[in-house]
């Protein structure tokens, strides 16, 4: 750009500013009537043509997820029984401190919840029966389900947790509740 | 015939004072509230000093107190220069002037007392509204008549901003802020639900742009030239940018409620729209930056071009990160997040605070008629301020995009890899201790300006009203061989409207047909209103600001229907006056947590969070279970709802107060039976906020199923 050609524009002056008459850039235009043509086949696309909709696009990569979802372990005790042995205790103390503790007391002594410590359960005391309440939660009776919030490791780790407590009778525990669990 | 005037220079003065005062106090709280989210010992248990208060008072502060002072300061300089005569009036400029600083010391009270309409940039309440309405007419009126009293026959490009910015925000104001009192400190919106949200958005997103970018614009129109004494490089390109950019921004509000439960094809314009702003932006960064062509060595040596320069450059990447940030599966990532705090401030600090502090440094000199008292304390400024901005946008930048991927992530099992909120929000503290730091070296630096300037000023001359020469009278008669547009710009009137419909076509277009979707709620739908109980509890939430920190929109995103459930509707917040459907999720979305935890769990929580949940960064509500509710409002509160077009029955409202006091004596009893110990528990704040929170998500019956998208 040579400076010396260019000459304010005549008459353009206000308190001392003066204007040049630059062509528009290039580049700037190119962008400018990119954007708008893309902007237009966009609408096109999804408002006047079928692109989808949010709704479809969102049940979409839901059913994909729900078909990952398929085809994991069935449990019974025996298997969950083996994977307490091979969970980390401290990951279950900790998953319960900071999820648990709330509702069922930091010894598991029962607050919100009803006392873990004892030998009495409402949903039943074995390894399975824990883990399902756990994961699925009692939505009614104010226990949240724990499936979404906790990967299956992790849910192992605390179910486990809470299975030892069980018979370890916290001190100033909550009376029992449920039906008592029968002793092998 | 010429003739001598003086311009009003102690007008000019005045604002730039206030604009300095409350620049300290917006960043001075800016930096509290960034304490409050590294570590929640900083609310101190106090409730006008929570985050949920403050954090509004922060930014009404930086946009309306730091950066309107600062536009004033600019256009009154500005535009007896640019016009050749004095303000029309100076009572009306006084007026203006005193009327603005008391709208914001009233914002600055009501505020921490919780006295807000949540609407985000609009929270004042209906009478500080009104003030803010009288004080822009007459901001407008002296504006308008001082261009008629004009002794230059064209408007030069900074005052064509000026007037988008007067005509807009007048609009902008009042049709977002129409609202029914119920008190002198509470009102409710006409607008409900997804209307107000758009309403809203289309407000909020376009005080960024009328107040944040037009006026500057014009700021940077008059101040680059001047200090860079070169001609602006494209008279053409100001004409094609100032159009495009009046008529494009409005459209784009609804980029603020991407994947929402907002309609298709509201989202696909906003969008659009908002990618079509790039180049109309830019072609304001290319004005400036090339009109220093041939004056770069003076980016060396002059702190007003350095400020200057800085700006525009921030301009142009807030610009260009808009758009992006706009598109659909983008926003997915940063919506909800700090990368839209990133983004903000790359804007405030940037764009506008650089503009201001390198128009200061322009004018300190010269009204008050002596020299700068050092220019070196200026470039330290100008170092200390780029790389407070450079680590406050980094810091941000990363903490947004990592809690996005978090958010975001789903194993190979479907489940979300990061199913506990709380640990993606621990996971980015650190980078919140980073931010403070950015904004405490923003902070040196502006105190670094603050010392300068009081020193300038110690050194002054005799403060006079500058003096000019202008012709006695110019013909505004249109001469035939201008080119349309250069006639145009004789016409102010013309000008104005031409304005006018530029803004208005696209508001009413973007916005009519949503007012009234509500309509097509199927009939098998039923929503019920929220009962008096709840409706207090409601009221609560909003004075205390937990939208600020709170979302309820589950967006129509895999991860959030996941880790929050179904994805939100429209009918589930149609009686909602105001919506709350939020911006921000420093904590988890709230859409569906009714029922989700007992009574008992929720009082201990608000209480102390850590009492719950170890590590929570919420602050502690304690005043909530010893401030009494006031149950005795409720009649006249349902009364306005009712009018309102909520089906609320005659008798409800008649009784609404003993209604609500028996639902919450069966919350405090239940809670009592539980173990709580308070007297009079249920009188207390605390029983409607619960009953608010427990009621969220199940409002509406019927099918729940129906799509009103398309
Ligand atoms: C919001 C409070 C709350 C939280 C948090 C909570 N629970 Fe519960 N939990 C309850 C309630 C209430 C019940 C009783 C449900 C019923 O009555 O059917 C319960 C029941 C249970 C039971 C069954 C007890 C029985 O008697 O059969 C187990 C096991 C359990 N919870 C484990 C946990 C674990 C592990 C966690 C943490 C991952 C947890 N809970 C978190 C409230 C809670
Ligand atoms: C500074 C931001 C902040 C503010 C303000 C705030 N919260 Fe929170 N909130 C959080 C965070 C972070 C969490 C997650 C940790 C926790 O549960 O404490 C949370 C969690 C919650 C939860 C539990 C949600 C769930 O699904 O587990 C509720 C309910 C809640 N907040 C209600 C409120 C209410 C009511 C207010 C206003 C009185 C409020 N919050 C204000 C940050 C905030």
């Amino acid at each position: 750009m040579n400076q010396n050609q260019e000459k304010p524009m005549e008459g353009h002056e206000y308190d001392g500013i003066q204007e040049f008459d630059n062509p528009l850039p290039g580049w700037w235009l190119l962008t400018f009537f990119g954007t708008i043509i893309f902007s237009f086949l966009y609408y096109l696309h999804y408002e006047v043509a079928s692109g989808p909709n949010q709704e479809e696009q969102l049940k979409k990569s839901l059913a994909a997820i729900e078909s990952l979802k398929k085809g994991g372990p069935a449990l019974d005790d025996e298997k969950l029984l083996a994977l307490f042995q091979s969970s980390s205790p401290d990951k279950g103390k900790s998953i319960y401190a900071a999820k648990c503790a709330a509702c069922h007391g930091a010894q598991g002594e029962g607050l919100i919840g009803p006392n873990l410590t004892d030998t009495h359960f409402i949903h039943g005391g074995s390894p399975l029966a824990m883990y399902n309440v756990i994961s699925n939660g009692v939505l009614d009776k104010g226990m949240p389900p724990w499936k979404d919030q906790l990967s299956f490791d992790d849910s192992v780790a605390v179910t486990a947790f809470v299975y030892k407590l069980k018979g370890t009778f916290a001190a100033n525990g909550r009376p029992p509740q449920g039906t008592p669990e029968k002793t092998q | 015939m010429q003739q001598e005037i003086r311009y009003d220079d102690r007008i000019v003065r005045q604002f730039l004072i206030a604009m300095v005062l409350w620049a300290g106090v917006a960043f001075l709280v800016g930096i509290w509230v960034a304490l409050q989210l590294a570590n929640w010992k900083f609310n101190f248990d106090l409730e006008w000093f929570t985050f949920g208060r403050l954090r509004p008072l922060h930014t009404n502060a930086a946009i309306f107190a730091f950066a309107g002072n600062a536009i004033f300061a600019g256009i009154y300089y500005s535009t007896q220069r640019l016009l050749k005569t004095r303000m029309a009036s100076d009572f009306l400029s006084q007026f203006h002037f005193w009327g603005w600083q008391l709208i914001i010391v009233a914002a600055a009270l009501t505020l921490p007392l919780g006295i807000t309409q949540s609407k985000e940039y609009a929270e004042l309440e209906w009478p500080i509204d009104i003030a803010i309405t009288i004080v822009w007419v007459v901001f407008g009126v002296n504006l308008f008549w001082t261009i008629a009293r004009r002794r230059e026959k064209h408007l030069y490009v900074a005052i064509w901003f000026y007037i988008a910015t007067v005509i807009t925000v007048a609009l902008l104001h009042v049709v977002n802020s129409i609202e029914i009192p119920v008190g002198l400190f509470k009102s409710y919106p006409i607008w409900a639900g997804i209307q107000d949200a758009l309403v809203q958005w289309w407000y909020g997103h376009n005080a960024v742009a009328f107040f944040l970018t037009t006026p500057f614009l014009g700021l940077m129109y008059y101040f680059m030239p001047k200090a860079a004494q070169r001609p602006v490089y494209s008279y053409r390109l100001s004409i094609v940018h100032f159009w495009a950019l009046v008529f494009i921004y409005i459209w784009s509000g609804p980029h603020h409620l991407l994947n929402s439960a907002m309609p298709d094809w509201a989202q696909t314009l906003g969008m659009i729209f908002s990618l079509m702003l790039w180049a109309p932006s830019w072609g304001g960064m290319i004005n400036g930056l090339l009109t220093l062509r041939g004056a770069w060595d003076k980016l060396r040596t002059d702190p007003v071009i350095k400020f200057l320069v800085g700006s525009v450059t921030f301009y142009g990447m807030s610009t260009f990160e808009g758009p992006i940030l706009s598109i659909k599966s983008v926003n997915a990532l940063a919506h909800f997040n700090d990368w839209i705090i990133a983004h903000v401030h790359g804007g405030a600090l940037g764009w506008n605070g650089f503009l201001s502090f390198g128009m200061l440094y322009y004018l300190l000199p010269r009204l008050w008629n002596t020299q700068l008292y050092s220019k070196k304390l200026a470039e330290y400024h100008f170092w200390f301020g780029l790389l407070g901005i450079l680590i406050y946008y980094i810091s941000m930048w990363s903490a947004g995009i990592t809690q996005g991927l978090m958010w975001m992530a789903i194993n190979d099992q479907g489940q979300l890899i990061y199913p506990d909120f709380v640990e993606t929000v621990n996971r980015i503290i650190p980078l919140y201790w980073v931010r403070v730091i950015g904004g405490t070296l923003y902070m040196i630096g502006f105190l670094i300006m603050v010392y300068n300037m009081i020193k300038t000023i110690q050194n002054r001359g005799t403060l006079e009203d500058e003096k000019a020469m202008v012709p006695t009278f110019v013909s505004l008669e249109p001469s035939p061989q201008e080119s349309t547009h250069r006639r145009l710009e004789g016409l102010g009137t013309a000008f104005s409207v031409l304005v006018f419909i530029a803004v208005f076509v696209g508001s009413v277009i973007s916005i009519y047909p949503v007012l009234n979707i509500h309509r097509y709620v199927p009939v098998t739908v039923s929503v019920e209103p929220y009962s008096p109980l709840e409706l207090l509890g409601r009221d609560i939430y909003i004075k205390e600001g937990c939208y600020v920190c709170h979302s309820q929109m589950v967006r129509h995103l895999d991860f959030d229907v996941i880790r929050f459930g179904n994805p939100s509707k429209v009918e589930e917040s149609m009686y909602d006056r105001p919506f709350q459907w939020g911006s921000k999720r420093t904590g988890p979305d709230l859409a569906r947590v009714g029922k989700k935890y007992p009574d008992l769990w929720h009082y201990r929580h608000m209480i102390n969070p850590r009492d719950i949940v170890t590590d929570s960064l919420m602050p502690s509500y304690p005043w909530l279970a010893e401030k009494k509710a006031e149950y005795d409002q409720l009649p006249k509160r349902l009364r306005v709802m009712k009018s309102l077009g909520v089906p609320y029955s005659e008798e409800t409202v008649e009784k609404a107060t003993e209604i609500a006091r028996k639902d919450a004596q069966a919350i405090a009893q239940s809670l009592r039976d539980q173990g709580v110990t308070d007297d009079n528990l249920a009188e207390k704040e605390i029983i409607p906020l619960i009953a608010y929170l427990q009621a969220l998500g199940h409002k509406v019956k019927g099918n729940p199923n129906v799509s009103l998208s398309k």
